[in-house]
């Protein structure tokens, strides 16, 4: 049994105080043995907060003010040592690139246990338990380099499964994963709720916990404003979700929809001989012989992890040295080196593309050399792109929204006319969506062609007018 | 039929111990590159030079054998023709020669040791030589962050070259700068995640850990530490003036 008792919370002290995201007021909330509850909400509402007050992150690594209780079975957990903790509540966090501490995946089952002090019988029982309970033999005694994001994440699930504990916390467990690795996540999950654990998951993407869970909390700004449970869940309409900034409750398969690749009469971007393949790897990753894009569109681009759709972003920008493929482009053909200059990829960490010390340097350093009134422009740029008030921040203390948009500003400072964007919505609630279908939408209107990298459906009905699937 | 944890990690085991790895680094560093002893070991030395190469076949690892043994080879060759080399192309020939045959088995001998050792045994080795947790963690740390790290510096060298930012000219420095701004953000969010994840499965706990990976001393480590033993025992003899051969 989980319980928070009137728990306020705001991160940094007095004097570093950080800002009033992600803080929480006055939060109550008990959580049964064996229940399943959903929190959810816009970004920023505090439901990550909450997890880490639970899993004892909070105040434990990340400092900040506690007022309140938070008890586990009746303890309080405030001034435990996380070890401690970690007995009693596991966590598969958002991020499957870091959350591993092993190199190979059979060490990384074993690394809870490993902490504990279990014996090496024991380990090994508990691992090969859960192995066969998850039927994932071939993901053993592999190095977690090598592995999908969607594989990845199975392991972070497994190897808080092999540790056993009585709590399970999922925090945004589904951000990096696609439509298939997404119901395997959520098989998981069923079988734990089976086996009677406690389970409380903070997520976006609601559509494949809907139907499982016991009752949906719903936060806005640190505070629970709804709770909903049985057929008060079951009955919402899209407007009710849509108004308390929730995505959609039905979970539809990207490629499922029914879009065109390309229509007769759409003036056509041509790809001739796109080939890739990872060093030795024979399986070439990117295979396409001949396919015709409709400018001036946007396209999204859908296909399980692993399909290659990334990398072939990267052949299109002219990244990869070894594909040797041809992009026609208003009659004209473009080798590798002239793609560069031709697409821009808006790459899934952002922050990976800003290099300078302010939003007005980042689009200055942009622009063509020799450009008349550069100044002038950039700031014109920004201002479009809604950036106007950050000309001076650091871009690395951007939201992830506004390095998005920076990073377009970008693109467009540099006068590029083919734009490519990988998952740009992984992770975002349905308002930051919708402002980033509403932007994709202008910029078409503006005569660039997009490329969309999503396995978001609501993405994809929300602004792709064609679709392709790898 | 059902997947055995024990079974595999006992037919992952490496062939030797860590820890003989180490100690063979070791003497081989002394007194092979070293020269510890003089000539008067060198019947001991060339013994012990054969060692790398052979443990590299068992492990089937033909690559590098095959490069060390070219390596030695063309060592050898350059001091055989040395003194056919007029003025300072023997002095060249000589040096290369000299520093090829003299480091070439230790360097053949770390790659065993490094290609041959998983990160988990390593640790377990350590933990076992009673190295502190406050060496071992930042250590096994250091292992999983080099990579992620190299990935994440891969990933902002493709950012530039597709934002038309090259390293060139005169302004080298500034896109040395550029690349720094992004590798600290995404260094101290990586380290901060992983400290994160690690932290609440329970690591530093104050209980002993215990280590899953197979290690161990057989018969064969036993035997070749005997051997390093038995280098060491005829180099403290020759110190004390006794004469073996």
């Amino acid at each position: 049994m989980v319980e928070l008792k009137n728990v306020s919370f705001r991160y940094g002290n007095e004097e570093t105080q950080v800002d009033n995201e992600n803080c929480l007021r006055d939060v109550s909330l008990s959580v049964k043995t064996g229940e399943f509850v959903l929190l959810t909400g816009p970004s920023g509402c505090g439901k990550t907060t909450i997890l880490r007050l639970i899993n004892g992150l909070i105040p434990q690594f990340y400092p900040g003010e506690v007022i309140g209780d938070i008890l586990i079975d009746g303890e309080e957990t405030k001034d435990k040592e996380l070890y401690d903790t970690a007995l009693k509540v596991g966590t598969v966090f958002q991020n499957p690139r870091t959350q591993f501490y092993n190199v190979d995946t059979t060490g990384e089952l074993a690394f809870g246990c490993e902490n504990r002090g279990l014996s090496e019988k024991e380990i090994y029982t508990r691992i090969d338990k859960t192995v066969a309970h998850f039927h994932m033999e071939k993901l053993m005694d592999r190095s977690i380099f090598h592995l999908s994001d969607g594989e990845k994440q199975k392991i972070a699930c497994a190897s808080v499964d092999v540790s056993d504990p009585d709590i399970i916390l999922l925090d945004e467990p589904s951000a990096n994963l696609d439509y298939d690795a997404t119901l395997l996540l959520r098989e998981m999950i069923v079988q734990w709720k089976a086996a009677g654990k406690t389970i409380i998951a903070a997520e976006h993407r609601i559509a494949y916990l809907w139907d499982i869970i016991d009752r949906a909390v719903i936060m806005r700004d640190g505070r629970i404003v709804r709770e909903l449970v049985g057929s008060e869940k079951d009955g919402l309409t899209p407007d009710e979700l849509y108004s308390m900034g929730l995505r959609t409750t039905m979970t539809e398969s990207p490629s499922d929809i029914q879009k065109d690749t390309f229509r007769k009469e759409d003036t056509p971007i041509t790809l001739k001989k796109f080939r890739f393949s990872y060093r030795g790897k024979k399986q070439p990753i990117v295979n396409i012989p001949l396919l015709q894009l409709a400018e001036g569109e946007i396209t999204a681009i859908v296909g399980a992890n692993g399909a290659g759709k990334t990398s072939l972003l990267n052949c299109l920008c002219g990244l990869e040295k070894h594909c040797k493929g041809k992009l026609q482009y208003k009659g004209k053909n473009y080798g590798r080196k002239a793609r560069r200059k031709l697409c821009f990829m808006v790459m899934q960490d952002t922050g990976n593309q800003l290099f300078t010390e302010s939003v007005l340097d980042e689009v200055l350093i942009s622009l063509p050399k020799n450009t008349v009134h550069e100044k002038e422009k950039a700031l014109e740029l920004l201002q479009s792109l809604d950036l106007s008030d950050y000309t001076d921040r650091h871009p690395q203390s951007l939201s992830g929204g506004q390095k998005q948009r920076l990073a377009i500003a970008c693109a467009l400072a540099s006068g590029r006319k083919i734009l490519l964007l990988d998952e740009p919505t992984s992770g975002l609630d349905y308002a930051h969506m919708q402002e980033t279908s509403a932007l994709l939408q202008k910029l078409r209107d503006m005569g660039t062609t997009i490329l969309v990298v999503t396995h978001d459906s609501e993405l994809i009905h929300a602004c792709c007018g064609r679709s392709i699937s790898l | 039929m059902a997947y055995s944890s024990e079974k595999t990690q006992e037919k992952r085991r490496g062939f030797l111990d860590p820890r003989t790895k180490l100690a063979l680094v070791l003497v081989l560093a002394l007194f092979v590159m070293g020269g510890l002893g003089g000539d008067m070991l060198k019947p001991v030395k060339t013994g012990l030079s054969a060692l790398p190469f052979l443990l590299l076949l068992i492990e089937r690892q033909w690559k590098r054998f095959a490069r060390g043994i070219v390596m030695l080879a063309v060592g050898y060759g350059l001091l055989f023709i040395m003194p056919y080399l007029p003025g300072a192309l023997n002095y060249i020939a000589l040096l290369c020669g000299g520093i090829l045959t003299r480091f070439v088995v230790t360097i053949v001998m770390g790659e065993y040791l490094i290609s041959t050792t998983s990160v988990s045994e390593f640790i377990s080795a350590m933990e076992r030589l009673h190295m502190p947790q406050a060496i071992t963690i930042p250590m096994s740390v250091m292992f999983r962050l080099f990579p992620t790290i190299g990935a994440e510096w891969k990933s902002i060298r493709r950012a530039m070259g597709m934002r038309g930012i090259y390293l060139s000219g005169t302004k080298a420095g500034q896109v040395l700068e550029y690349q720094m701004v992004p590798m600290i953000t995404s260094s101290v969010r990586i380290g901060e995640e992983l400290s994160a994840s690690a932290l609440t499965r329970g690591l530093g706990a104050p209980v002993k850990r215990t280590n899953i990976c197979r290690i161990g001393c057989r018969v064969q480590d036993g035997l070749l530490l005997f051997l390093c033993l038995a280098v060491i025992a005829i180099w403290i003899l020759e110190l004390c003036g006794v004469t073996l051969w």
